[in-house]
């Protein structure tokens, strides 16, 4: 395949030419309440070929015959010719890599039956089934994915990767007439099998949750100072910040670049916010991007000030700036874009119990069942929350979802926990259709003053 | 040998799906065309049923057969005992969902298309940062099963999707439309005019005051009426026992306007066809009429676990199995002129389109969200655009009372047919 794939690189007539071949075989195994609804086994191979013309465009070609790719790279470039940019697009340049990434897994679960699989979601869904007589219905599913990439571009490059995933997810109804309650967990790590084994407390927390949500109230809407959790914190950097730091948004819109102007102040001086695809053992992390440029810690905002914005080629050379080893790809049926890797609001210094006790009235928002963002405006529903009063935990609240503008949101945040973590959930981000990537979340607890929060 | 006898030979009941589809897309990004692409999609899915117990496996890669054969069987020893068989050869309505002229547009015409509607929306507002997205398909699938069922869909699905972004100072207004359809339609500028026209009446920001006020929600804003009502409605959370439509059957739950219809066999529709993905024909499906209950959609197992033929709605993509799935989903059209709704309003708001759709506890028919754009509707008039704007309520409560359902119904989000609602009184969060 090697050499078949440089011969198809040097038949190419355009500026710049890659090919990124993929191959991917994943099992599955759901229940859904009592019945076993997928025990599956896929393979998904296929591949893009995108090549640049200056003058014209980027044209992409994508396939699952991966015999003709001297073909798929001429249907390419024709695209690309058909293409007319108004401006000529360049590519910032990248150090060329050649290399081979392999992976050890301590439990390879391609070496697992798949007996074996369904026993272990057999066994957490009876977890979640036998919470409660409440629990009306479950969807436990597991899933791993083992893919082989390989990409290569006419600039040299030649990498080849492993990459592995596994996920397990829980979600609980629970039901008392017409009160319908969900809750979901989920963990997921690019690892072995043996991460998804004795995950029985996090089935029991899913159940729990769903039944305790059952006797809660709706919250009722207003403004309140509000503490979020790791995990919701994570989620609201990502969505309603993150995304705007990708500058795919920004690069051709002048307006919107003059609102994310690098020195502009964003927050409150202890707030850090980084991206970072180059840390260890996180679902964002991976050694190079799919345009093959390294990857690499980005600060975005550092001590309020906003530093720093993800790049791909194209943005960066767009804008004067370094590639980020930000462009990434769903699979091999996208070009790559701009995309977050592990992204993270920096640790502060103030703990749990001090955030909380000068609040008399307020909200304390736990987990993300859902975000949106529409740039400057973002809405979050929380998985969970509880009333805070007269500085202490008070009873759970359900329907709790926090809306708002960034800009005065983040300058609303006055205090940042000292208790930072990384959450691993399954899922992933969308954007452009491409969904779910893998993404890592990390933040420690955070409160914000005067948050809307909406209600019945 | 052929794979379906191959299996045959060690299994009760087998299905082969095969896919084999082609489709081109051109891109405008910031006002200028930026990429187009080809896309090639081949593979096979199996089910077979062995001792009783399903077993599902697919490919992308058509040469891998034998890997597919033996993960099919091996998936079905550790299936759950399977509750319906296969269906045997039947006839189906004749549904027009393919057309040469779409099969056959160029790269170059799809570019011609998206400069039109480019051009015209960069002259209604010269400082927006207009996107166009067109996709034209040739999709084509065959499915037999053990009984000697061999169907075979070829459909030409053209998307076109377009949206200005404007950002003025901290400002963002964001408005977006995609239409889409199996036969070609000169009238394809329509959607991208209405688009427009709300970019001007976008112009001006007017203050809201929150409270208890009428809510008239556009075609597009319906969908957040919509959303959870097409979960309710889906067979497969009636079997689980989530939805709050299950056993209902036959009572008045809704306002006496409000009728829904799924019609797989609409000639053109984006999701009409002659036959589903399990090889049951089509049909017209009355969900609720007049306010009363009449049904569920139903893939196969589960309208066999609900004790109901299947109406058709097994819907899958090559490496899942299927589920029930809308095809065109149709909110019948009420008697009001759109005019007459919005002349009797004193004060009131537009709900044109919600951040966060599906977001929360929606299958219980809740839902919160901040418009992504609504307007302030005074005397009878659009007087501008609202920003900081929520809205929340229950779907189930909501729809018992309806004040008008217009005449004029819209395709949004491609298959959803949904008219103008207007709801007497609902509480509106305003942030000042």
């Amino acid at each position: 395949m090697h050499d078949r794939i440089l011969a198809a690189l040097e038949s190419s007539t355009a500026d710049y030419t890659e090919i990124r071949l993929e191959e991917k075989e994943a099992t599955a195994v759901a229940f859904r309440g009592r019945e076993l609804e997928t025990v599956s086994h896929v393979i998904d191979a296929g591949g893009i070929v995108r090549c640049l013309c200056r003058d014209g465009g980027w044209g992409i070609a994508t396939f699952n015959n991966r015999d003709a790719l001297v073909e798929k790279v001429a249907q390419a470039v024709q695209c690309a010719r058909a293409a007319r940019s108004d401006t000529p697009i360049e590519l910032a340049p990248i150090p060329i890599a050649q290399d081979r990434l392999t992976v050890t897994l301590e439990r390879d679960f391609r070496g697992v039956p798949l007996a074996e699989k369904k026993a272990l979601v057999e066994g957490y869904n009876a977890v979640l089934l036998g919470a409660s007589d409440r629990i009306v219905d479950t969807a436990c599913r597991y899933n791993d994915s083992f893919s082989r990439v390989t990409f290569a571009s006419s600039e040299g490059a030649f990498i080849e990767e492993e990459r592995p995933m596994v996920v397990m997810y829980f979600v609980a109804t629970a039901r008392d007439g017409d009160n319908v309650q969900q809750a979901h967990e989920s963990y997921s790590r690019l690892a072995g099998y043996e991460i998804v084994q004795g995950l029985e407390s996090l089935a029991e927390t899913a159940a729990q949750r769903a039944t305790a949500l059952l006797r809660a109230e709706s919250v009722v809407g207003g403004r309140y100072p509000v503490i979020i959790d790791p995990r919701l914190a994570g989620v609201f950097i990502h969505e309603a910040f993150g995304h705007l730091s990708e500058a795919d948004f920004l690069y051709e819109n002048p307006a919107a670049r003059e609102m994310m102007t690098l020195g502009r102040r964003f927050g409150p001086d202890f707030l850090t916010v980084f991206d970072d695809g180059s840390l260890p053992g996180l679902r964002g992390t991976h050694k190079y991007d799919d345009e093959g440029t390294p990857t690499r810690r980005n600060d975005l905002i550092r001590n309020g000030i906003l530093v720093g914005r993800l790049h791909s080629r194209e943005t960066a050379a767009k804008m004067g700036e370094t590639p980020t080893g930000n462009a990434r790809a769903v699979n091999y049926r996208y070009a790559p874009i701009v995309r977050m890797t592990n992204t993270a609001i920096a640790p502060g210094t103030t703990s749990f119990a001090d955030m909380l006790q000068d609040i008399e009235l307020g909200i304390y928002a736990c987990d993300a069942y859902g975000g949106t963002t529409e740039l400057e405006s973002f809405s979050f529903s929380s998985g969970y929350a509880y009333m805070i009063r007269h500085g202490q935990l008070a009873e759970m609240v359900k329907d709790v979802i926090l809306a708002g503008n960034l800009f005065t949101t983040l300058q609303n945040i006055d205090a940042i926990g000292d208790d930072f973590q990384w959450s691993h959930p399954g899922g992933g981000c969308g954007k452009g259709g491409q969904a779910p990537l893998p993404v890592g979340m990390g933040a420690p607890h955070v409160r914000i003053q005067n948050v809307v929060i909406g209600g019945k | 040998m052929d794979i379906l006898q191959r299996l045959r030979a060690q299994a009760e009941q087998v299905e082969v799906f095969h896919i084999q589809s082609e489709s081109t897309q051109v891109r405008f990004e910031a006002n200028s065309l930026k990429a187009s692409q080809v896309e090639e999609i081949s593979g096979l899915a199996v089910r077979v049923v062995k001792d009783g117990r399903m077993g599902f496996a697919a490919s992308s890669d058509v040469t891998a057969t034998e890997k597919l054969l033996a993960n099919a069987l091996e998936s079905a020893a550790y299936g759950d005992p399977t509750p319906f068989t296969f269906p045997g050869p039947q006839d189906a309505p004749d549904v027009a969902c393919y057309d040469p002229r779409i099969a056959e547009l160029s790269i170059s015409r799809l570019v011609e298309i998206g400069q039109e509607i480019m051009a015209y929306l960069r002259e209604v507002d010269p400082e927006g940062m207009v996107s166009v997205e067109l996709r034209r398909g040739m999709e084509r699938y065959t499915l037999r099963n053990h009984t000697g069922a061999e169907v075979a869909v070829t459909r030409t699905p053209l998307t076109i999707a377009c949206g200005v972004d404007r950002v003025k100072g901290d400002d963002v207004l964001m408005v977006y439309d995609v239409q889409g359809a199996t036969l070609w339609n000169e009238g394809f500028m329509a959607p991208v005019q209405r688009l427009a026209e709300k970019l001007r009446l976008a112009q001006q920001v007017v203050p809201l005051r929150a409270g208890r006020m009428p809510v008239l929600f556009s075609p597009l804003g319906a969908i957040v009426l919509g959303f959870p009502l097409m979960l309710g409605l889906s067979g497969k959370n009636v079997v689980k026992g989530v939805s709050p439509l299950a056993g209902r059957c036959g009572e008045q739950v809704f306002d006496p306007r409000l009728t829904l219809v799924d019609d797989a066999t609409l000639p053109g529709g984006f999701g009409s066809a002659a036959y589903d993905d399990e090889g049951v024909p089509h049909q017209r499906t009355v969900l609720v009429e007049n306010g009363v209950l009449r049904g569920f959609y139903y893939d196969l197992k589960t309208a066999a676990r609900a004790g109901v033929p299947s109406t058709g709605n097994g819907s899958r993509g090559l490496f899942s199995q299927p589920d029930p799935a809308p095809t065109n989903l149709l909110w019948g059209a009420g008697e009001t002129p759109l005019a007459d709704m919005l002349a009797g309003i004193e004060e009131g708001l537009w709900v044109e389109n919600v951040l966060g759709l599906g977001q929360g506890n929606i299958i219980s028919g809740a839902f919160s969200n901040p418009l992504a754009l609504g307007f302030k509707i005074e005397k009878g008039q659009i007087v501008g655009r609202v920003k900081g704007v929520s809205i929340a309520g229950n779907v189930y409560e909501l729809l018992r009372h309806v004040s008008a359902v217009s005449r004029e119904t819209e395709w949004v989000y491609q298959n959803f047919n949904q008219p103008y609602v207007l709801l007497e009184e609902m509480n509106v969060i305003a942030r000042e």
